[in-house]
């Protein structure tokens, strides 16, 4: 694709962007700092797309660019779903889906001392946050906020859980609540945790009600808001 | 230790609970019944021998091929028939290139022998020289995409791409009768390979509460289950093979419930597969004679005109054996070869052969008429592969 040279990014804000297109000139910008994200460079005087996906621009100055994907890349902050796969005397080794398998240490835990270490078995789902993310590392993982409190970290039990791409992941996790959670929500009771690895848990009181919001989330991703609201309806109705 | 771990799908405690329970129930993950099968689709290639079988999300590709060798000196009169796998690792990240592993290996002796034992294909009309020359026929299974069930969406590729399967037709020549001329497929039409009937291996799931079975079990499903048997039968009830490879033992009156199942199953399952067979042979059939008919221009009707118009002035045998030799059920083979042979006079004769139309069969004094009468043998025996 050819370059499109534009003064301002507004116009390419929220639009499909590919490597190589120009989106930002900083010889008409001055006395600005910009934050770049994702899939962004900075070429001297240019900031040019390195990954295709949408450019995103969040107030007052951050751009990056946002892909949906199969695999995940751990950076920090990001509360993700994972699986226990093994324990250590000083960690237990999580599977959250990125290139290499995290570590969640024994004391990660509110109030965690060496007295009082949890015991998960192996295929264990946890919800976690992920503390450190660097390249060729190990990430590592914590059950507790940044302050140490537990909030909803920690084991989840029963339910459902399946995997799907990173942006669909995405999707669920917006605000203003996503169409298809807001149909659903309005018929059924049930809980979502929403990992933004790809990983999704769906617990409700009957395994049909489990099962219907399980389809209806992994069939809504092509969809836009007005088809996701269609195809949930047509879904509730079929069952009811 | 880390990278193997990280190369298989991990399974959760909360997906074994919830599956089993789910099943308690009667709901399965992706909201089918117990018993029912995913969506089936068969796909044919440009060749001869190739299909692509998608169910659910699992496609498996087939391909069939054929060679001249050697007979087993036990068997001299049959032809051989071998079964390849490869599971290939853009299909499930657990699959590692190179050596077949267990499971490719059993998936390629279940379907071996739902074939063999059952003697599905006639083999031994694929002997050409009685212990000197046979077909060997080779079966590769591709697959592309594990979503579970991998027996069944193989073996109904296998079988489709055997009813699609052509194999060239050879003839016995030369002094002592031991010489065999290879016909090319543009000189003489391949033939398919006869296949008694269809045996359909059907997938069964068991897992730790005993009343439960499932049919076509999906990815997590397999992971989850404790025991699996396959069951090979076909349309008229026959069971061709089972398979059920150690894990839970089942009761005995579960195990004829299944068979029970299977049957029904791979009546439908058969029934898919011919009609989609059949339909690729219809479209095959209808492309060639549209790229025949490309190469003569004229209105079909006045196809009959012509010919018998032709027939009357040729007055040699040669000309007239000429039309013979070809098969009369294919229309497409007279206009070529009309064109062919009698190149621009074929336009003036047009006019002509709708004069003599008139006259009747009875300007024709016993000359043969190619369309009432079956081709006569002896002319067919003429190598016609120096004519054309």
């Amino acid at each position: 694709m050819e370059s499109k040279l534009s003064g301002s990014a507004t116009n390419l804000v929220d639009q499909l962007v590919y490597p190589g297109d120009v989106v930002l000139d900083l010889s008409s910008m001055t006395n600005q700092t910009i934050k770049l994200g994702g899939g962004l460079r900075q070429d001297s005087d240019v900031i040019s797309v390195m990954k295709a996906g949408r450019l995103r621009f969040s107030k007052p100055n951050k751009y990056w660019v946002e892909s949906s994907q199969k695999r995940y890349v751990p950076h920090a902050e990001d509360s993700v779903l994972g699986i226990v796969v093994d324990s250590r005397s000083d960690n237990f080794l999580v599977d959250i889906k990125g290139p290499a398998i995290a570590f969640l240490p024994v004391l990660a835990f509110e109030g965690g001392t060496r007295r009082n270490i949890p015991k998960f078995e192996v295929g264990a789902l946890l919800y976690v946050r992920v503390v450190k993310a660097n390249p060729g590392m190990n990430p590592e993982l914590s059950c507790t906020d940044a302050s140490g409190k537990a909030g909803e970290f920690g084991a989840l039990k029963e339910g459902y859980m399946f995997e799907c791409s990173t942006g669909l992941s995405r999707m669920l996790l917006s605000s203003p609540t996503c169409p298809v959670l807001d149909t659903l929500g309005k018929k059924l009771s049930f809980e979502i945790a929403v990992g933004l690895n790809g990983r999704v848990w769906v617990n409700a009181s009957s395994p049909s009600t489990t099962i219907i919001v399980a389809n209806a989330l992994i069939n809504s991703e092509p969809l836009s808001g007005v088809q996701q609201k269609i195809m949930a309806e047509k879904l509730l109705q079929r069952v009811q | 230790m880390e990278q193997r771990l990280a190369n298989c799908v991990q399974l959760t405690v909360n997906e074994k609970q919830f599956i089993e329970n789910a099943l308690l129930s009667e709901l399965r993950v992706d909201g089918r019944g117990p018993l029912e099968y995913r969506k089936l689709s068969i796909k044919f290639g440009k060749d001869d021998g190739s299909a692509e079988v998608q169910l659910g999300e699992t496609r498996v590709m087939s391909f069939v091929s054929a060679q001249l060798v050697q007979p087993y000196k036990d068997r001299p009169n049959e032809g051989t028939l071998s079964i390849f796998t490869e599971f290939s690792p853009m299909a499930d990240p657990s699959f590692e290139p190179g050596r077949p592993g267990e499971s490719a290996v059993e998936l390629g002796r279940i379907i071996d022998r739902g074939l063999r034992e059952s003697r599905a294909i006639d083999t031994e009309s694929l002997c050409i020289l009685s212990a000197k020359l046979v077909w060997a026929i080779r079966i590769d299974i591709h697959i592309l995409d594990n979503a579970g069930n991998l027996v069944d969406a193989a073996n109904i590729a296998a079988l489709a791409s055997l009813l699609t399967f052509r194999r060239p037709e050879c003839s016995l020549g030369g002094e002592d009768g031991q010489q065999v001329v290879v016909h090319p497929p543009e000189v003489r039409e391949p033939l398919p390979l006869i296949l008694h009937h269809l045996p359909v291996a059907v997938t069964f799931g068991f897992f730790s509460n005993e009343n439960l079975v499932v049919l076509d079990p999906t990815y997590h499903e397999e992971a989850v289950m404790t025991g699996r048997m396959t069951a090979t039968l076909n349309a008229n009830g026959d069971v061709c093979a089972i398979q059920k490879p150690g894990e839970q033992g089942i009761f005995q009156h579960i195990i004829m419930h299944c068979l029970k199942l299977a049957h029904v199953k791979a009546g439908d399952i058969t029934a898919k597969i011919k009609d989609a067979v059949e339909k690729h042979n219809n479209e095959r059939a209808l492309q060639k004679i549209k790229r025949r008919s490309s190469s003569v221009s004229v209105d079909v009707c006045g196809t009959t005109a012509r010919l018998r118009g032709k027939q009357n002035q040729s007055g040699g045998g040669k000309d007239n054996s000429h039309l013979d030799q070809l098969k009369p059920k294919d229309e497409a083979n007279f206009m070529e070869c009309d064109a062919t042979s009698s190149g621009q006079v074929q336009i003036n004769k047009k006019d002509e052969g709708s004069k003599n139309f008139t006259g009747g069969p009875s300007s024709w004094y016993g000359k043969k008429d190619p369309y009432s009468e079956c081709v006569n043998s002896d002319l067919l025996k003429a190598p016609m592969d120096s004519e054309c």
